[in-house]
């Protein structure tokens, strides 16, 4: 089987990499002992992680009160918070499922770390649902667990909580399954290059693969398999956190609009954070000839997508409220833009809707610094477009008597932090400690995609088919491919 | 087929074992790596070992997790009290009396604690009703404040010590003896202290209020011959005009006046009799805010109302310059009043005596003295003379004192010279306190003799002239304290137990032991005579004396200018009696909607002009107050402000009663003490100052609010309102909502179940239901505290409630609503209350929403709360449109799991001391932090009343079954009672066309309807745009619906009806009678 390759696709590997210089790329860091600047990037998420963990064990001591929430808006940064770390988590599902059904070959990249990301964002998030609770001792009797010591009573089905408990379970347990499924090869390949201690270790976590073509072929058919239970998840999960609100009748949160609004803007915020963790772990770790400039554009493409489907939604509801002549849906989102919290609306509005606009030009798209600024600024956007739906819709429901405003405590700004700190300590410990680049994956597509197969692959295409010659001067040609993306990345 | 094989080599061809072997392997040899590996022994751990490791930490988690909390356990009685069954309450007569406060009660006790107050209906002053105050006076039994036993110097003393060292010093005394005291409203204390004058002879009496009614007094005296407030009977009453008087709050005797008001304002069908009121005021009171005209004017308009009102009911008078709005509506108000003599009623609340004395002479010119107004029922109390006051301070400081006993009062904090009245008591040699607390004058007295609480006392009580009401003790004396009077009589040598000294007063006079023991038991009874003063009662009801001389002296006072002070009482805190009471402290104001402080009140237009701000939620909500100085009289305090409307640019109210430095409780300092800026000079003290400077001090101030105020734009149905005449018209005019939806297909087409049938099973047995008269409900927060006090809602300070986190299960929502054409600057808005409670929705959306399925709904129609499945994820209030569900942010009252986790940062308000928790009610579950907690309907009640009737083999009877705050509400206004009973109450309520839900567009079938507010005032034509709030007209659509429907409100019709009917049909309906079976121990005896 010849390979064809399409002259408009760019190498996805550059640097006339062999598979024995992937391995020593991106398996090397691991072994190596751990630089300063990591050192110090460690010691300070996990010192603020730490800080967010007294903050948490000083809610569940003192109570719920230590927060700045009240008898009008019951939930705020605690949910806003959960909301948006779910929808961090997207990405990575998205990576490694639908775009490996779709066989979009750029994944391979950033697929690992998008879905470690997934797990340690479903971390986070996970810590809300726990701490915003009265009585977390009292948490498992969310559990429909038997035998059923609550005599003749279970859960309340009906209640949207209780399907995201299911909903978000299933989530981590899948996700962790998916990521780890494709760790075992990489962690074999360490497992191999590693000595006395270590080697214990990563044997353990190799799962005593040994790269047989039976292990292989279980490996891809157990891929596709999570791909397959993965797909609808990444669009149900953010669905049934929606299904929170959307169910409810408080105006503002009663949206049918909902489901298909949370998932576009979950995968919205979800490539925002894999773009800023990968823009900075490319760069540390020399991963500039696996993750380069035509994964970040891809990635801004969805975000250009997304951001839009998140914009046309916001442009809905407002029509929608007037549409319906409701004067509580009217009201609701007339005091969203207008009342005490129109800076949140108009920082969700910025930075969401008008500042990823300017993704429309390709040389934007390609700037790595226009992209870190934006993922930052849409990071941003998508926290208060949760802070806005959830705070500001219970600010100023039906009884004008019980409107209020709402105000943080330090308490809920730490922990809010330390939640960053836990996510990026997770995301630290494990770029040391396992390859930060799918390993076999990118080998796989070494010989399709790497920058001097496909030079080899076109220079035997323009040698038998003369009528090539042409495209070359098109600039998608051949034989400048390679040095071509080198100027770039100086260039960046 | 043939036999011939192929085969590669020869191990295949001889198959053998090794072979066999070598052929599952993927590789011919082994992987280097496999043989490390096994060399490394480390051969990957199996399935099974990771299965043992998880069943061992489950487990080992499991065994962790589920140690148990620690048991406290109760004891039973050794020997049990013969009137004591657990868990069976029992009642008794009593009287709520405080100075001037004054309340006929039913003590509610369990195992001999009293733990809640209900109104005594037997009594022909208060009449079952009750107040705030009434209701929260339980809460000061249990106050860790009170002084436990006397004290001499400052150190702990015994009764007997003390009545021998101060008999001996009390002998010794040369100079004049002072019995300084509030007004003494009880006959028997008083015999208490004639017998200590008798022992003394130079003993005499000074009775200081500090928001005395001396001017009153004094132009009583001039007019009538009698030094008194004579009686009010607004029940009869068509016609009322209050200037400047707060009778429904503060002023004499609100209660009685509330229930007597009310009675006056409840319309139906049947009874379209209704008052008509009107208010002149300078600050927004509840009874302004019930007026059907009311005017703010300057605190210096006062007179200029008074005099425009003599001159246009009696004629002749000087010139009052008013506002053209104000003196419009004077002129209705005279015209009104003109109408209707003999049945109207002006009252003023001014300490002016000029102001007083014209009020005494219209309304006598009117005809009211003997009908609505009446000396021969004049009120015993308000005896206190500011003059007189005055002289002893002068002779305290000229050493003419030889020994001062002071009774509950407190001058060092609320005299306006206390400087000068501390002074003068550090003259005198003995001084001695009856205070129940080390208070402000307390600290400076040598003596402390702690008086007993009222539940812990016996008194008889004097509040009206004849009409006598007694006290008996429920619970023997927490404290080493005793009854003032019965110190008096130890220091006089008589030494009887004050319980005793009562009955052998009254015994004789009664006739007999029967009679007495009636008269305990009803706890009120009747005599000919005042008292034990033979006299005969007062008669004066004629006018003797001469307006002439107050018109033109007031048409001088009211040519002063400057920004001006109204000082006022508030209807909880008073003149700062009740400032240790946190439930009082915690109850918001039913205007301002803030608690726990003091504040200046100012207009929109005053505070713009000065650019002060109050932290508005729509412009500026982390702002918080701006504060301010106000200087009067050579004193400066400064307060934070808060913008109201109804009040006149340039006038700043303020409440007295706050600034305690000595409370008792520090979380009780709160508000500042504005007692200092009057000017105590003259014949009475002046509470409406003039020429007032103020500045502005800071800013940023938190003030603890329960409603933040901002303007509504559009157009939201929560309150419905009509004019009397469009009533009588039409029935259900107003009730935008209830005519909406009184078109059954409509309805029917619209709110489509996906649950049919579901809602049918609350149409058996019990469904109950409230219904809340936004018409008669006068906003005085009774009911709150009342609510609070039963159900063990939690207090949680200040700082708490600045936070938004208070617990309150029930609330008084205030609404204003305004014309802005006419009324540009927000000076006579008028004011609606609506009382919020749970709701009890039939299709309630906190239920479907709980995953614990904590909130859930009975078959009786409750939605109810399971405390101990709620793990707090503040869902189900979050998805309340009413906002009525409470979270337990903290652990207020000691019942957590986490023993000591309010050492550290205690920010919240707690009541989990041993003494405090006593006040308790055991029926309701105390809750625990981190669940969720709300209105029950008082299902405790509800439970009693149906074990009583099925004890005794019946049905359950219409109001057998009361909610606390239907019990506390002293005009009636809340109805309660069992949707299906064709018979009950309730039932006639939600099928009256006034009717509406709350909320009904979307549809969560409450159980909680609403009438509409009336009120009795010419109908506005064109004033149509409403700027604070604004009822939507559907007169177009409604119309039809409303005549058609006739009698049915929106939700009923015929079919329904005749439903229930049926059902109810047993059902023989009676007169409430909630006394009989509830204070039914004959011997009524405490302890």
């Amino acid at each position: 089987m010849s390979n064809y390759a399409s002259p408009v696709r760019d190498p996805l590997i550059t640097g006339n990499k062999t598979y024995s210089d992937i391995t020593e790329d991106i398996i090397g860091p691991v072994e190596k002992a751990p630089g300063l600047l990591f050192v110090l990037a460690l010691m300070t998420s996990a010192t603020v992680a730490g800080i967010g963990v007294c903050a948490i064990l000083w809610t569940i001591w003192k109570g719920i009160g230590v927060w700045g929430e009240n008898k009008t808006i019951g939930w705020a940064w605690d949910i806003t918070n959960f909301v948006w770390w779910v929808g961090i988590g997207h990405a990575g599902t998205l990576i490694s499922a639908i775009l490996l059904l779709f066989r979009q070959k750029w994944r391979t990249g950033v697929n690992r770390s998008a879905e470690a990301m997934t797990i340690f964002a479903v971390v986070c998030a996970g810590i809300f649902p726990l701490i915003h609770m009265g009585r977390i001792w009292d948490a498992m009797f969310i559990f429909p667990y038997w035998p059923n010591t609550r005599g003749p009573l279970w859960p309340n089905f009906n209640s949207p909580l209780l399907w995201d408990v299911f909903a978000i379970s299933t989530y981590l347990t899948v996700s962790l399954l998916f990521w780890y499924t494709g760790l075992v090869p990489d962690m074999a390949t360490i497992r191999d290059r590693a000595k006395g201690f270590r080697r214990r270790i990563y044997s353990a976590l190799s799962f005593g693969w040994q790269g047989t073509a039976r292990q292989w072929q279980r490996f891809e058919s157990i891929s596709l398999v999570l791909a397959g239970i993965s797909t609808p998840l990444v669009l149900s999960v953010h669905s049934v956190v929606s299904f929170d609100f959307a169910t409810s009748v408080i105006p503002g949160w009663h949206t049918t609009i909902f489901p298909p609004y949370f998932v576009a803007g979950a995968i919205f915020s979800g490539f925002a954070m894999v773009l800023t963790l990968m823009l900075v772990a490319r760069k540390i770790m020399h991963l500039e000839d696996y993750i380069t400039l035509n994964h970040i554009e891809s990635m801004n493409k969805v975000i250009l997508m997304t951001g839009s489907i998140v914009g046309v939604a916001y442009l809905t509801e407002l029509f929608m409220a007037w549409y319906s002549g409701s004067v509580y849906e009217q009201g609701a989102f007339y005091y969203r833009a207008l009342g005490p919290y129109w800076w949140s609306y108009a920082a969700m509005m910025t930075c969401n809707v008008i500042s990823p606009q300017i993704f429309w030009f390709k040389k934007m798209r390609r700037s790595i610094a226009v992209t870190f600024i934006m993922s930052i600024f849409i990071n941003i956007g998508m926290w208060f477009e949760r802070f806005v739906i959830i705070g500001t819709s219970l600010a100023t429901d039906y009884i004008p008597s019980s409107w209020l405003y709402y105000q943080p405590t330090w308490v809920e700004i730490f922990i809010f932090f330390g939640t960053l700190g836990i996510f990026m300590t997770l995301f630290l410990i494990f770029c040391k400690f396992a390859p930060v680049v799918a390993v076999a994956e990118v080998k796989s597509i070494l010989k399709t995609s790497g920058n001097q197969y496909l030079e080899k692959q076109r220079e035997i295409d323009r040698a038998t088919q003369p009528y090539y010659e042409g495209r070359s001067v098109s600039g998608g040609g051949a034989g400048s491919i390679a040095g071509a993306h080198k100027m770039k990345d100086k260039e960046n | 087929m043939s036999n011939k094989k192929y085969w590669k080599g020869f191990d295949e061809l001889q198959n053998d074992s090794e072979f066999k072997k070598s052929k599952k392997e993927e590789f011919a040899e082994e992987l280097p790596i496999t043989t490390a590996l096994k060399r490394e022994e480390t051969v990957p751990s199996g399935r099974r070992d990771f299965l043992k490791v998880l069943g061992y930490s489950l487990t080992a988690a499991t065994v962790a997790a589920s140690c148990e909390i620690p048991v406290r356990k109760a004891i039973p009685y050794v020997v049990k009290p013969e009137e004591i069954l657990p868990g069976i309450a029992n009642y008794y007569a009593s009287s709520f009396v405080n100075g001037n406060d004054y309340c006929s009660v039913l003590v509610k006790t369990r195992e001999g604690r009293p733990i809640k107050i209900e109104g005594n209906k037997l009594s022909k002053i208060t009449k079952g009703g009750t107040s705030a105050r009434a209701q929260a006076s339980v809460v000061s039994l249990y106050d860790n404040a009170r002084l436990k036993f006397p004290k001499a110097g400052g150190k702990r003393i015994t009764w007997p010590d003390f009545d021998n060292a101060v008999s001996r010093e009390l002998g010794a005394v040369n100079k004049d003896i002072v019995i300084l005291t509030d007004s003494i409203i009880s006959p028997s204390t008083k015999k208490a202290i004639q017998a200590f004058k008798n022992r003394y002879s130079r003993t005499r009496v000074v009775t200081y209020d500090a928001v005395s009614k001396s001017g009153m007094l004094y132009a009583n005296e001039k007019s009538f011959g009698e030094r008194a407030i004579p009686s009010y009977s607004f029940d009869k009453a068509d016609v009322i005009v209050s200037v400047d008087c707060d009778f429904l709050g503060s002023w004499v005797s609100p209660i009685e006046f509330a229930v007597d008001y009310a009675k006056t304002r409840k319309v139906d069908i049947d009874n379209t009799r209704m008052s008509q009121h009107f208010q002149f005021e300078p600050r927004v009171s509840i009874t302004g805010a019930n007026a059907d005209y009311r005017r703010s004017i300057k605190p210096s308009e006062v007179g200029a109302v008074m005099v425009a009102l003599y001159g246009q009911i009696v004629g002749g008078g000087g010139s009052a310059n008013l506002k053209p709005a104000v003196a419009e509506t004077v002129k209705k108000a005279a015209l009104a009043l003109n109408s209707a003599k003999g049945k109207s009623i002006l009252v003023c609340g001014s300490n002016d005596p000029d102001a007083q004395m014209l009020c005494n002479a219209i309304n006598s010119h009117l005809g009211n003295y003997g009908n609505t107004i009446d000396f021969s029922k004049a009120y015993t109390g308000f005896q206190g003379d500011d003059v007189k006051m005055q002289e002893l301070v002068t002779q305290m400081n000229n050493n003419q004192i030889g020994a001062i006993l002071i009774n509950n009062v407190n001058p060092a904090y609320s005299y306006p010279q206390a400087d000068s009245f501390i002074k003068g008591l550090q003259n005198v040699s003995l001084s001695i306190s009856f205070s129940d607390r080390e208070d402000e004058t307390s600290e400076f007295v040598k003596y402390l003799a702690p008086d007993n609480h009222y539940l812990e006392s016996w008194n008889d009580v004097e509040f009206k002239k004849g009409q006598l009401s007694l006290v008996q003790p429920t619970i023997a004396p927490l404290f080493d304290t005793r009854q003032m009077p019965e110190t008096l009589l130890a220091l006089s040598g008589n030494n009887f137990a004050f319980g005793s000294f009562i009955e052998d007063n009254w015994k004789g006079r009664l006739g007999g032991v029967d009679a007495w023991n009636k008269a305990l038991h009803d706890g009120v009874f009747e005599a000919s005579t005042g008292g034990f003063d033979e006299s005969p009662m007062g008669s004066g009801n004629t006018f003797t004396g001469s307006a002439a001389s107050a018109v033109t002296s007031l048409t001088n006072k009211a040519k002063v200018g400057g920004v001006e002070l109204c000082l006022y009482e508030n209807n909880t805190i008073g003149d700062g009696k009740y400032a240790n009471n946190a439930f009082l402290q915690e109850t918001p104001d039913p205007i301002a909607k803030i608690c726990w402080d003091n504040y200046a009140i100012v207009s929109p237009k005053t505070a713009d002009k000065n650019g002060w701000t109050d932290g508005s939620l729509m412009r500026s909500p982390t702002k918080g107050s701006d504060i301010i100085s106000v200087t009067a009289n050579g004193k400066t305090v400064e307060l934070p402000i808060t913008i109201q409307p109804g009040l006149q640019e340039d006038v700043i109210a303020v409440a007295v009663g706050y600034g305690r430095t000595k409370p008792g409780n520090e979380n009780c300092t709160v508000g500042k003490n504005v007692y200092p800026l009057l000017a105590a000079s003259g014949s009475a003290l002046d509470f409406n100052i003039s020429n007032v400077t103020v500045q502005r001090a800071g800013g940023g101030y938190k003030m603890a609010q329960t409603q933040t105020h901002h303007t509504i734009d559009d157009e939201r149905e929560i309150i419905n309102e009509t004019t009397l005449d469009a009533y009588k018209a039409k029935p259900n005019s107003g009730n935008y909502t209830g005519q909406k939806y009184s078109d059954e297909h409509w309805v029917d087409h619209h709110f489509v179940s996906l649950y049919p049938g579901h809602d049918e099973s609350l149409n058996q047995g019990h469904h109950w239901g409230m219904s809340v008269d936004l018409n008669t409900c006068i906003g005085c927060a009774a009911c709150v505290v009342a609510c609070s006090v039963e159900n063990n809602v939690p207090i949680v300070g200040q700082l708490q409630v600045h936070r938004a986190k208070e617990m309150h299960w029930m609330r008084i929502d205030r609404y204003y609503s305004s014309h802005p054409e006419t009324d540009p600057d927000f000076e006579h808005p008028e004011i609606a209350f609506q009382p919020m409670m749970c709701q009890h929705c039939d299709n309630a959306p906190c239920e479907n929403v709980c995953p614990v399925n904590a909130s859930n709904h009975s078959s009786e129609g409750l939605n109810q709360m399971a405390y101990n499945r709620c793990i707090g994820t503040r869902y189900c209030a979050n998805n309340c449109p009413y906002k009525v569900r409470r979270f337990n942010w903290f652990d207020y009252t000691g019942t957590d799991s986490f023993y000591g986790n309010s050492i550290l940062s205690n920010d919240e308000f707690s009541m989990a001391d041993n003494l405090s928790r006593m006040v308790l009610n055991p029926d309701v579950t105390v809750r625990s932090r981190g669940v969720m907690e709300k209105c029950t309907f008082c299902v405790q009640n509800l439970q009693t009343a149906k074990l009583e009737a099925k004890k005794a083999g019946r049905p359950m009877k219409d109001g057998e079954a009361k909610t606390a705050c239907q019990t506390g509400c002293p005009t009636n206004a809340i109805e309660f009672g069992d949707l299906n009973d064709s018979e009950s109450a309730i039932y006639k309520k939600f099928r009256d066309p006034r009717a509406y839900d709350l909320l009904a567009d979307i549809h969560v079938l409450s159980s909680v309807k609403y009438l509409t507010m009336i009120r009795n005032k010419d109908e506005i034509e064109g004033k149509t745009e409403i700027k604070e709030y604004k009822p939507k007209h559907h007169g177009d659509h409604g119309g039809g619906h409303g005549d058609g429907h006739g009698g049915h409100d929106g939700h009923g019709g015929d079919s329904h009806g005749a439903d229930h009917g049926k059902k109810g049909g047993g059902h023989g309906k009676k007169g409430h009678d909630n006394h009989g079976a509830d204070h039914g121990k004959d011997d009524g005896h405490g302890h």
